[in-house]
């Protein structure tokens, strides 16, 4: 009887660490047998391409999940930095490093003031970012009096905008290199992966990352142990920030354009990867493998079956599920809180 | 109220957590009308014990018979309901800080989907307060629970626990943390309860609390029951040998030669309203300062580590001006403190026994921000061996670890590098005696080319770790000893002052009596 | 059915031409009261939609031609509050105005709000919410005619058989009626073969639509057509289509347009075939203009319907027209309707 719980116990822990990645292998073998086209390289890029800028933004989420903190405010960064980008290049008729700089270092700025909200002012971290989106989405269309930005636009003043989208600029959305097959692999893809090597490296190999896990699971603790704790935090919500420009510069260069939105789909989805990223390897934990995984865990989902016809809402209900199915690989079976 | 027949049985209780066998058949009877003390070291199974008793934990096999009958708890509120009443030493369990006493008080007629609707606030407090009588308590039924101090919060738990008339009364170390007069009250609570028939399991390391309560004396060992202690004359020492497998002989202080002055306090002032004071720390010495609960020791403790400035006067460290201005600086000057209250002050829960040792020297481990792993491990494999950190391996999760073994962590994490000074405050706590023991001879053997300052309010730990010990009393020393046949008379009557029958004893925490032992 | 009321309109408008086309040339002085003492003549357009490229150009619209006029406008806007909305009607009112045109918002709200007007002798048209009232014109975009002109464009270059795609997201009003189209296109075309419908509101749309289209190609390779009739939507498609690198198989129909659709369709070898769409600054012009002839006198009719132009690739790049103000330029039907213009009526300036 004693052997029966062990092994139960083992097949349970098994479960726990493979659980989530065999549901993925599951799902990407269902969709290859039964929707045409899906078991393809190009299929597998497009994947990737898919969910780059929700799995950037996602694992920026993870930066703050990492601190125990939140960040509401990454979609309208997203957003804001698509609508600064076009700004600067079709009003102002600035190039794509202008843009670019401009955008990164926005990101950085709002993360700093939600950080110092949050840090110094004591505003709990929810309500300092929500406060955060809508000044956001309200501030993205002062300077366009609420229009869209597009290359030859009306200007609030009537005057026609002379500035274009510069061609490196839209490279980063639609450039792709070659990769055994030509023009394959879109510069986007590329973006994410070495945002999300270089997230998981600082988090499971340095001694930042380590700190502010340290931070997030005890907080005074980590003070006591001579960790600077505000600046750790500041810094995470700057990462979630910069992270956020990048997605809306990434999402700008796709799009050529200027766009108002709010950005709450690319927030919600971007939390949904990072909390499926806790079943990830039954890590219990934001982590920044897991994030990557969730984001294209929910790419194949959609994938599959837009290829098999479904109509949106169901893919709406499907995404729920799989989150729920993940919190429940997370915090139940795996016994922590 | 009629005597009840509430006397407890346990038969061949076994409980296992993945391979580690926590509980390997335990035998046990606790009697109705007695008061039955649990022993046993840090990790010998009581807690998961009383958790199986009080329904968190559901046992692999064995049964309880309550009353005679077979009764296995599912949930902790059929235990409740069974009249099985624990009060946890995780004073956090037993309260709901945002709400007042009163209604911490009245919780459970709160939550009882049969009364009321509506909430008379002024009822409640009658109420409230008539249960808090009962029990002889004067609270403030309008503060709210996280304003109290953590006596007062404990006797909030213990006084709920009461209002239901419990069958079997489970204490987990109450008196960790009460006052004197406090722990006082607690044991008539206790005597008259045992007169009601009311069986009594009570946990506890603290010798003067046993002698005091104990009818019968259980001592725990590695998930067995070790040895029964019962009759007119208890066998203390029994007991203790029982529970440790191992006769703990008296600590031979010997007093080492002293180095050079490495902390120099001169006329400290940290109160606009204390006296003055100094006191100097030396290389390969170890001073206690004691003293009751707020009487400066956390404070001084503070100031020595960034965390609070100094009112007046001056402090040099190796015969410089020593003045940190946060933490970050202390730890760079070699001033390293072992924080009190290990669950929430040290460990890092979702870290590993080797991440939480490195974490304040990460940056010494690392290169371009990078942590060099196996030198990480080396340090936490040393510390394991050397501490006895009982554990399956240096990944192992801090939570799973016994309390006596985190606080080994605790001190390994503070002795990873050398110090100038090494503060510890209240290293001890929770820790049983064997661990103690590890702890006290690991600071013994790398004390050499620093001073050791630590501060405990229970004066035999201090007898068996000190050098010279210094009494604290409102926020100024008043006596030092040396630590050689010292007259431990007189240092309880120096930690008592002149205030013993002050009324505001009520809210300071004592010490305990084990200083009498 | 829609036909026959668009032919009713431009019979009435004809009529209308006929009538006072007798009257002669046009100058404040011959205009119909009140309109020879225009300054006198208050008006207010009491909004529930303000934000975003449409609505901007729609008060652009009703600004110049109630300048031509000469009338004095005030606007409300309620900023999607519909009880605010209808309390603004009330203000309207106290102001003393002479006509109200009531721009989007909910029946219910506006139904009584509306009634309160005409109870106190105010003319007020509507556009785009149904206010239920035989006295009230409503103007509107016919979303059918601007679906069905882009298909009808889609079986000119393309035939009546091809495999398509559709983009849709039911529930959505203007969708639901360009919906309407489509499927009679289809049951008239049995060779038009539907392989794939999709579509999502996610925001940004065009992003979330250009996700989904690249699955739907890359499952439908064999598509040629794809109906977008949404221009966020026809975005989204193009980029997937240009990503999926198949350019040059499959065509783009697609209604509204704005100027950086209009550089999107002007790209080279785009995809984006062609769209259908009303001047939002037109129906802001004809909403105004309807108003006035109810307020000298005249009956517009109960259904105004503004009609859509179609705007292709060719004649784009025939004109070299880069945004907006040279579409309206270069296409006289997209900058001007033939709705509601009684002879006495100034137009703007082109």
């Amino acid at each position: 009887m004693k052997q029966a719980s062990l092994s139960k116990d083992k097949i349970k822990a098994v479960a726990i660490r493979y659980g989530f990645l065999t549901l993925l292998a599951g799902l990407v073998l269902f969709f290859s047998l039964s929707a045409p086209g899906f078991a393809t390289p190009f299929s597998a890029v497009f994947i990737f391409q898919s969910v780059a800028i929700t799995g950037i933004l996602a694992l920026g989420v993870t930066a703050t999940l990492v601190v125990d903190g939140f960040d509401l405010s990454i979609g309208s960064i997203a957003t804001s930095s698509l609508m600064l980008s076009a700004y600067i290049m079709v009003v102002l008729e600035q190039n794509a490093v202008v843009a670019v700089i401009a955008c990164l270092a926005m990101g950085a700025i709002v993360g700093l003031v939600n950080g110092v909200l949050i840090v110094y002012m004591r505003v709990p971290d929810l309500l300092a970012t929500l406060g955060m989106m809508f000044l956001l989405i309200g501030l993205q269309r002062i300077p366009t009096e609420g229009r869209s930005i597009a290359q030859g636009m009306t200007l609030p003043g009537g005057e026609t905008a002379t500035g274009v989208f510069s061609k490196s600029f839209l490279a980063l959305g639609r450039h792709k290199f070659d990769f055994f097959i030509e023009n394959f692999i879109p510069f986007s893809v590329i973006i994410f992966v070495v945002i999300a090597v270089l997230i998981w490296l600082y988090f499971e190999f340095t001694r930042y990352g380590r700190v502010m896990y340290a931070i997030g699971s005890n907080e005074r603790a980590a003070g006591l142990a001579g960790v600077p704790v505000h600046k750790y935090k500041i810094i995470a919500y700057m990462i979630s920030g910069v992270l956020a420009s990048v997605g809306g510069i990434l999402l700008a260069a796709r799009l050529g354009r200027g766009d108002i939105a709010s950005g709450n789909n690319l927030l919600l989805d971007s939390v949904a990867a990072a909390l499926i990223g806790f079943a990830v390897l039954g890590a219990a934990k934001p982590n920044a493998f897991g994030t990557a995984i969730g984001a294209l865990f929910v790419g194949i989902l959609l994938q599959g079956m837009t290829m098999m016809n479904a109509p949106y809402y169901t893919q709406d209900f499907v995404k729920g599920a799989v989150l729920v199915v993940a919190l429940v690989f997370t915090f139940s079976l795996s016994n922590r809180r | 109220m009629g005597k009840v027949n509430s006397s407890i049985k346990l038969t061949g209780l076994e409980k296992s957590f993945g391979s580690n066998r926590v509980l390997r058949g335990i035998d046990l009877d606790i009697p109705a009308g007695e008061v039955t003390i649990l022993m046993g070291a840090n990790g010998a199974g009581k807690s998961t014990l009383v958790k199986v008793m009080c329904g968190v934990h559901k046992a692999d096999s064995g049964t309880i018979y309550l009353a005679g009958e077979e009764f296995n708890p599912q949930t902790p509120a059929e235990a409740i309901k069974a009249g099985i009443v624990t009060v946890h030493q995780n004073i956090n369990d037993g309260v709901v800080p945002d709400l007042d006493v009163a209604s911490n008080l009245m919780l459970d007629v709160l939550a009882n989907p049969h009364s009321s609707v509506f909430l008379l606030p002024s009822k409640i407090r009658k109420s409230a307060k008539q249960a808090a009588e009962r029990l002889g308590l004067d609270l403030d039924m309008r503060a709210p629970v996280h304003s109290l101090s953590l006596a007062d919060k404990q006797l909030v738990a213990i006084t709920r626990a009461m209002a239901h008339e419990p069958n079997l009364l489970i204490l987990d170390e109450p008196t960790s943390s009460l006052s004197l007069s406090e722990t006082q009250r607690l044991f008539e609570l206790l005597d008259r309860l045992k007169a009601r028939g009311v069986a009594i399991l009570y946990i506890s390391h603290r010798m003067s609390d046993i002698k005091r309560m104990a009818d019968r004396i259980v001592s725990m060992r590695d998930g067995e029951v070790s040895g029964v202690f019962e009759g007119d004359d208890l066998d203390y020492i029994g007991a203790v040998n029982a529970m440790l497998g191992r006769k703990i002989a008296d600590v031979d202080i010997q007093i080492p030669e002293v180095g050079a002055p490495v902390l120099e306090l001169e006329n400290i002032q940290l109160l606009p309203s204390s006296k003055p004071f100094s006191l100097a720390a030396h290389k390969n010495e170890i001073i206690v300062i004691t003293g009751l609960v707020g009487v400066g020791k956390s404070l001084l403790a503070s100031v020595l580590f960034g965390r609070e400035a100094l009112f007046k006067g001056e402090i040099s460290l190796n015969g410089q001006k020593y003045n940190p201005k946060n933490i970050t600086d202390a730890i760079n000057e070699g001033v390293f403190l072992c924080a009190k209250d290990r669950g929430t002050n040290g460990i890092i829960p979702e870290f590993n026994i080797s991440h939480n040792i490195s974490l304040p020297f990460l940056s010494t481990l690392s290169k371009f921000g990078f942590i060099g792993r196996g030198a990480e491990r080396g340090f936490a494999k040393t510390a394991i061996k050397d501490l006895g950190i009982i554990c399956q391996g240096e990944d192992d999760n801090i939570e799973e670890l016994s309390g006596g073994n985190q606080q080994k962590v605790m001190v390994a994490r503070w002795l990873m590098k050398s110090s100038k000074l090494l503060i510890l405050d209240e290293p001890f706590q929770g820790v049983d005696i064997a661990a103690r023991r590890d702890i006290g001879n690991k600071l013994r053997e790398t004390a050499k080319d620093r001073a050791t300052i630590v501060f405990v309010t229970e004066l035999d730990e201090a007898l068996e770790i000190a050098d010279r010990i210094f009494v604290m009393s409102e926020h100024g020393v008043v006596g030092e000893h040396r630590n050689m046949n010292a007259d431990a008379d007189l240092i309880l009557a120096q930690v008592l002052g002149d205030q013993v029958m002050d009324k505001r004893m009520n809210k300071n925490i004592g010490i305990s009596e084990g200083a009498a032992l | 059915m829609k036909i026959t009321r668009r032919i009713f309109t431009s019979m009435v408008a004809g009529v209308v031409l006929a009538a006072t086309g007798i009257i002669g040339s046009v100058s404040a002085a011959d205009m119909p009261a009140p309109f020879d003492k225009p300054s006198e003549v208050k008006i207010a357009l009491v909004r529930y939609l303000s934000t975003g490229d449409f609505f901007q150009a729609y008060l652009a619209g009703v600004e110049s031609q109630a300048k031509i006029l000469g009338v004095d406008l005030r606007i409300l806007d309620s900023r999607q509050d519909a009880a605010l909305q209808a309390d603004m009607v009330d203000q309207a009112i106290a102001l003393g105005v002479d006509g109200i045109i009531v721009q989007h918002g909910l029946t219910e709200s506006m139904q009584e709000a509306v009634k309160r007007a005409i109870a106190a002798g105010i003319k007020v048209v509507a556009f785009d919410v149904d206010v239920e009232n035989p006295d009230v014109p409503q103007i509107e975009q016919s979303d059918f005619m601007l679906a069905k002109m882009a298909l009808d464009q889609a079986i000119i270059d393309n035939g009546t058989t091809f495999n398509a795609g559709y983009v849709y997201v039911p529930g959505i009003a203007p969708l639901d009626r360009r919906d309407v189209a489509w499927k009679e296109v289809k049951d008239a075309n049995p060779g038009i073969k539907q392989l794939a419908e999709f579509g999502t509101l996610d925001n940004p749309i065009a992003n979330s639509v250009a996700n989904q289209a690249r699955s739907v190609l890359a499952a439908n390779p064999t598509i040629t057509v794809m109906f977008a009739p949404y221009d966020e939507f026809a975005k989204g498609v193009k980029i997937a289509v240009d990503e999926a690198g198949m350019t040059s198989q499959v065509k783009i129909y697609s209604a509204d347009v704005s100027t950086s659709d209009i550089s999107a369709m002007r790209e080279e070898g785009s995809a984006w075939a062609a769209t259908a769409a009303t001047n939002p600054a037109v129906v802001g012009e004809v909403s105004v203009r309807v108003l006035a002839m109810l307020l000298a006198g005249e009956d517009p009719g109960h259904n105004v319907v503004v009609p859509p132009t179609l705007i292709t690739q060719t004649m784009l790049n025939d004109g070299d027209i880069k945004n907006m103000k040279e579409l309206s330029a270069k296409i006289p039907a997209f900058a001007h309707a033939d709705v509601a213009v009684p002879a006495w009526m100034p137009l703007p300036k082109r």
